[in-house]
Formats: C-alpha cells, sequence, structure tokens
C-alpha cells in the first residue's frame, strides 16, 4: 500500500469521524436530558416528542422533494418555505367551515386542498415559467398566504371539536396514536415514490445536475414544478395533524413551524452519507430538533436561550458537514 | 416567428416591456390619489420618503449582500445591535451624541464580523450562517432586555433625536442620512473598482477567483460593511422613538429582500443595483402608504400587500424576460 493511498484513507476516516460530529451531539444531548430531566426518557414522554413532531415530519418530506428536484443551493436551488403558511391555510379554512356547523369535513376537506393546490400551483408556475429565485417566490408567497389566512380567520382562534380530527391523537393500537401510524404510513409511502421509482429518480437527477438532467431529455422544469404541487399537498396533509394538535386553528403557529421545517431538512442532510438533503435524514431531524426543545423544556431552560441554543445548533452542523466534506 | 410580426407589434409592444413596471406605479399612484385626496397632498407624498429612510438603509445593505451572491438574514438583528447599543451608551454610561452613534455602529459591525467569521472562516452557506446569526442575536437580546421589554430613554441628548426629528434646509435628517448612504452605495457598489469585483464574484465565484480577486476578503468587508449600514437605520429608529425596542428589525426584512429583487429584475441584465432597490423601496412604501389611506380592514390589508408584493415581482420579473427574449429577437434579425 503505498503512503498516498494511505493517508487518503486517514483522511476519508477523518472526515468521516467529524461528519459523525452532530449526530453524537444530540445523542449526547439526549443523554444529558435524560440524566438530569428524570421524565425525559420515559415511553410517555419520547412518544410526546414524537407525536409533538409529526406535522414538522410532514412539511419536511415536502420540502425535501423541492429541495431534491432544484438542488440543494438554498439561495438558487430549490427551498419552498411557503409550505408553512399552507398548512396554516388550510387549517384556517377547515376550522372556520367546520365551525359553520352546515359543512362536513369531507367539503372543508375539498376546500382546503384546492387552495393549497392554488398555491403550489403558484409556487411552480413564478418559478418554472418566471424563473423566479424560489427562495424569494415562496417567502413572498408565506407573506400572502399567512395574510389571506389572517382575513379567513380574523386572527381569531378557532376551537374544533371533529371526531375525525380528534381520533389522530387518540391511541388507536396498543397505544399507539393514529396519528402516529398514519405518518408512518406516508414517509414510507413518500419514501417509495422519491426514492424507488422511476419518476423519483428523475426528480433527483434534475436537482443534482440541472444541466446535464436536461441534456439527457428530462423536462426538468415539470419535475420541478411536480415537486412544488407534492409540497402543498403535504402542506394540506399536515393541517390535519396542526388541528388535532392545537384542538383547532391558532394566530402564530406558522413561525415556528418553518423554523423547524428548515432546520430538521438542513440538519438532515449532515446525517445523510452524501450530506445531500434526503427524506429519511428530513425525517429523523424532525424528531431531533423537537425533542431537543422539549428536553431543554423539560429542564427548566429558561426559553429566552432557545434561539442562541438553535442557532448554535445549525451552525454546529453545518460547519462540520463543510469540514468533513472538505477533507473528503 | 417572422420578422414582420415582430416588427408590427412593436411599438406598442416596446412601450409595455420597457416600461410596464413604472406604468403599473404611476396606474397604482392615480389610483390611491382617485380614492384619497389627502394620498397626494404634499404633507403625505413627504411621509412616504420619510417613512421609506429606515427600509431604505436596510435595502442597500441587502442589495450589497444580495450582489456578492449570498443573502443576509440579520440584517435586522444589526439594527436592533446598534439601537440598543445607542440607547444604552446615552443611558447608562452618559456617552454624548457622537459617542453613542459610535457606539451602536461598532455593535451593527460586531453582527457583520459574526457572519464573515461564519461564512468565510467556517465555509457555511450565508443562508443558513445568517439564519443562525438571527436566531442567536434575537436570543441575545431577550437575555439582555429580560424577555424582550424596550429600553426606554426620554431624556435623550436633543442632538442624538435630531438624527430622526429634525430638518436641515427643510429635509428631514432622516432622509438626508439615506440620500447620503445611496451616494455612498453608488460609489461602492457601481462607481468603483471594489463594486465590479463584488459583483463579478456574485455573477461566477469560481471565475472571480481564477481572475486573482480576493473574494473572502471582499466577502468579509461586505458582511461588516453592511451590518454597519444596518446599525444606522437602528439609530434612526432609536432617535424616532427615543427607545429600543427588541426584535423590531426582523420586520423590515422581508421587505429589504423584496425590494432587492424588483430593482434586480429591473435591471437590464438583472443584477441587483442601487438604483433599482430606491426605486422598489419607494414602490413598496407607496403601497403601504396608500393601503393605510384606504382605511381598510387591518388583516384585509395585510394580505393585499402580500398579494401586492408577489405580483409586483412577477411582474418585473416577467418584464425582465420579455425585454431579453425581444433582444434575442432584434439580433437574430
Amino acid at each position: 500500500m503505498s503512503l498516498e493511498t494511505l493517508s487518503r484513507r486517514s483522511s476519508t476516516s477523518l472526515s468521516a469521524a467529524i461528519g459523525a460530529i452532530p449526530l453524537i451531539l444530540f445523542v449526547g444531548l439526549l443523554i444529558y436530558f435524560g440524566l438530569n430531566a428524570p421524565n425525559f426518557l420515559t415511553v410517555t414522554n419520547l412518544k410526546l416528542v414524537l407525536v409533538q413532531s409529526l406535522p414538522v415530519m410532514l412539511i419536511c418530506i415536502g420540502l425535501s422533494a423541492v429541495v431534491m428536484a432544484g438542488g440543494d443551493d438554498v439561495v438558487s436551488g430549490g427551498i419552498d418555505l411557503s409550505i408553512p403558511a399552507t398548512t396554516v391555510l388550510c387549517a384556517g379554512i377547515m376550522a372556520s367551515l367546520l365551525s359553520a356547523e352546515s359543512t362536513g369535513l369531507f367539503v372543508a376537506s375539498i376546500v382546503a386542498l384546492l387552495a393549497a393546490l392554488l398555491v403550489g400551483g403558484m409556487n411552480a408556475l413564478l418559478v418554472t415559467r418566471l424563473s423566479m429565485t424560489p427562495l424569494l417566490t415562496t417567502l413572498a408567497m408565506f407573506v400572502a398566504v399567512v395574510g389571506v389566512n389572517n382575513v379567513v380567520t380574523q386572527r381569531k382562534r378557532i376551537n374544533v371539536d371533529h371526531d375525525a380530527i380528534n381520533a389522530i391523537r387518540e391511541p388507536f393500537f396498543f397505544g399507539i396514536p393514529l396519528g402516529l401510524i398514519l405518518v408512518a404510513l406516508i414517509t414510507l409511502i413518500a419514501f417509495h415514490f422519491l426514492h424507488r421509482t422511476k419518476w423519483g429518480l428523475n426528480l433527483q437527477a434534475a436537482g443534482g445536475s440541472r444541466d446535464a438532467a436536461s441534456i439527457s431529455g428530462l423536462n426538468v422544469n415539470r419535475l420541478f414544478g411536480q415537486s412544488f404541487t407534492v409540497a402543498s399537498v403535504m402542506g394540506f396533509v399536515c393541517s390535519y395533524f396542526v388541528l388535532a394538535r392545537g384542538a383547532g386553528s391558532s394566530p402564530g403557529v406558522e413561525d415556528n413551524l418553518m423554523v423547524e421545517m428548515v432546520l430538521a431538512t438542513f440538519l438532515g442532510a449532515a446525517f445523510s452519507p452524501r450530506r445531500v438533503v434526503t427524506m429519511w435524514g428530513a425525517a429523523l431531524g424532525a424528531v431531533l430538533v423537537v425533542a431537543i426543545s422539549v428536553g431543554f423544556k423539560s429542564m427548566g431552560v429558561n426559553v429566552f436561550w432557545t434561539g442562541l441554543i438553535k442557532g448554535s445548533l445549525i451552525v454546529v452542523v453545518v460547519a462540520t458537514a463543510a469540514l468533513s466534506q472538505r477533507l473528503n | 416567428m417572422n420578422a414582420q410580426v415582430l416588427h408590427k407589434r412593436s411599438f406598442i409592444a416596446n412601450v409595455l416591456i420597457r416600461f410596464g413596471f413604472v406604468l403599473v406605479i404611476f396606474a397604482l399612484f392615480v389610483f390611491f390619489a382617485a380614492w384619497n385626496p389627502l394620498f397626494l397632498q404634499a404633507e403625505n407624498l413627504t411621509n412616504i420618503v420619510e417613512a421609506s429612510a429606515i427600509l431604505m438603509i436596510l435595502a442597500l445593505a441587502m442589495t450589497l449582500i444580495i450582489a456578492t451572491g449570498g443573502i443576509d438574514l440579520s440584517i435586522g438583528i444589526a439594527l436592533d445591535f446598534g439601537a440598543a447599543a445607542a440607547v444604552v451608551a446615552m443611558k447608562s454610561y452618559d456617552m454624548a451624541w457622537p459617542g453613542a452613534v459610535c457606539a451602536g455602529i461598532i455593535a451593527g459591525s460586531v453582527v457583520g464580523i459574526f457572519n464573515a467569521i461564519l461564512v468565510v472562516g467556517l465555509r457555511i452557506s450565508p443562508f443558513l450562517a445568517t439564519l443562525s446569526t438571527f436566531f442567536i442575536g434575537s436570543s441575545v437580546q431577550r437575555i439582555f432586555t429580560n424577555g424582550g421589554g424596550p429600553i426606554s430613554h426620554r431624556r435623550m441628548p436633543d442632538e442624538f433625536r435630531q438624527i430622526a426629528q429634525g430638518d436641515t434646509l427643510g429635509i428631514p435628517n432622516e432622509v438626508l442620512v439615506a440620500l447620503l448612504l445611496i451616494l455612498v452605495y453608488l460609489i461602492v457598489l457601481e462607481w468603483s473598482v471594489w463594486g465590479r469585483q463584488v459583483h463579478a464574484m456574485g455573477m461566477q465565484r469560481s471565475a472571480a477567483i481564477v481572475a486573482g480577486i480576493k473574494t473572502n476578503r471582499n466577502l468579509i468587508i461586505a458582511f461588516i460593511f453592511a451590518s454597519a449600514t444596518c446599525a444606522v437605520a437602528g439609530l434612526i429608529a432609536a432617535a424616532n422613538i427615543r427607545m429600543f425596542t427588541p426584535l423590531s428589525g426582523f420586520s423590515y426584512l422581508l421587505d429589504a429582500i423584496a425590494a432587492t429583487f424588483i430593482g434586480a429584475a429591473l435591471h437590464p441584465r438583472g443584477r441587483p443595483n442601487v438604483l433599482g432597490t430606491v426605486v422598489a423601496v419607494l414602490f413598496l412604501t407607496m403601497v403601504a402608504n396608500g393601503l393605510n389611506l384606504m382605511g381598510i380592514n387591518f388583516n384585509t390589508k395585510d394580505a393585499l400587500s402580500g398579494i401586492i408584493l408577489i405580483s409586483a415581482l412577477a411582474l418585473a420579473v416577467a418584464q425582465r424576460k420579455a425585454s431579453e427574449a425581444m433582444l434575442l429577437g432584434s439580433r437574430r434579425r
């Protein structure tokens, strides 16, 4: 074995070691919570963490589809910041229609789905036809959609007490909440479509290298447009879970959802071997992000510090990912 | 398509494509004026210009960072830090107003230095780096103010208050500051060699490196310069209401990004540029003012301004694409 391969091998293992830092950090934090907050590592609490993370997981799946199709450069590649806004709009529409008594869940769902598809379609149209930057388009869309939702709900809390929506948070099977089972199913279906079908591979090819994909005959714009539609549908699905979690629609949910969605999806990239956004990474990221916030809360850490902790976590995770990629 | 058709529709199409956005600004202007005669009064028009000063300054900083090829989500934090340091310097340390101004600008620059360390030192992408700066900066303000209560300083030195509330030769001082900064940014970003280097970096980083441009050094300077600029906006905000309100800079973020991109769309080659940003900021402030004067429900106003924002962006981009296509068409002929 020559010296050169030896040194390359050692640099690869160093890079792998550095790449593992985020995961070690997260596991270390969880153990720390377990030791210091006695209730943290109980089955009840871990179930709570999982249930809390369901809405974030769903929109993370949507966001990862867009990032896969558009490339993972945040500014020029694919990103959809409007998903949380779509979620609250759908939740707002359903809540106000359901509270009107005369409309059933089915009609309310249809109206909300149409609204979601309208948002997704507008995003797709603006990004692919006008080649507007996705970051800007979807950020502006976020503001517009939240504004529309404020007109729909008049910025008031609307209670929802519907059996089908309540069922999401009720135990269904050996004490496992129905929502958990549903999200597991949705995640598997999404995984199949994004990672195991021709369409999914085409989508990833489009994001991996736009030029190469279009030279080999893929309709890159159509794929990218479709990913925005997928994202808006995930936003719609998420709205049931938001309604179930909060027993209704309340104003201001969108900000936290957006922060956790972005954090989880890009954290997830640090867990994938090639440092790209994957669906599993995003789902794992969602659970970890929620676990960390619940953990700090159960330790009684002052809420003023959460921003500082979240910001530092992004820095550590993203910086180690960049460093390990450079060494590789 | 043959040349004949292109030629026939050319006059009206030309006008629409060249001046589409300006026409829309004008149409909205007429609409607001027709709805409420107060809109056209000189006092209200001065109000619009005066109200645009803070956004103008922040948008200039954003234009610089976007021209380097990055983005800065922490401009609001630099504004808050600038305002906080100035108020605290006067209130707790009895500093004279020039000291307070310096303290504010230095505190704002700290945000830029932090961004530069993350982006240049740790190679984090600007979006995620400045997002974490935003989180950390917001948290620092909460901790510092014990939860986000404002720090007021009613007996602020008169000279400091003049920054926002005084006039010089009949022009409000904050407008003068904004004008001065527009001039500085024109020189720095559009007329100087350094500005050309920045644009080159933003268009193609690798080509700029090959051409010998010191991209890292320029990025560091850009981040610090931009955050110092935002701190100036913070000084105006603090002088205006005689207090520091934590987390108040965030509300300008989206408008500053939007103004930069609308301005870029107005540029023939689609680059972020100072004059485009100035036009866009005035447009956004005019819309906000006009909607206020229409006296509609608060929530509806919010929704409308969001929809107008996204339509303006789409229109500006569409206009640029059409004019590019026309240029290509005429060249082919």
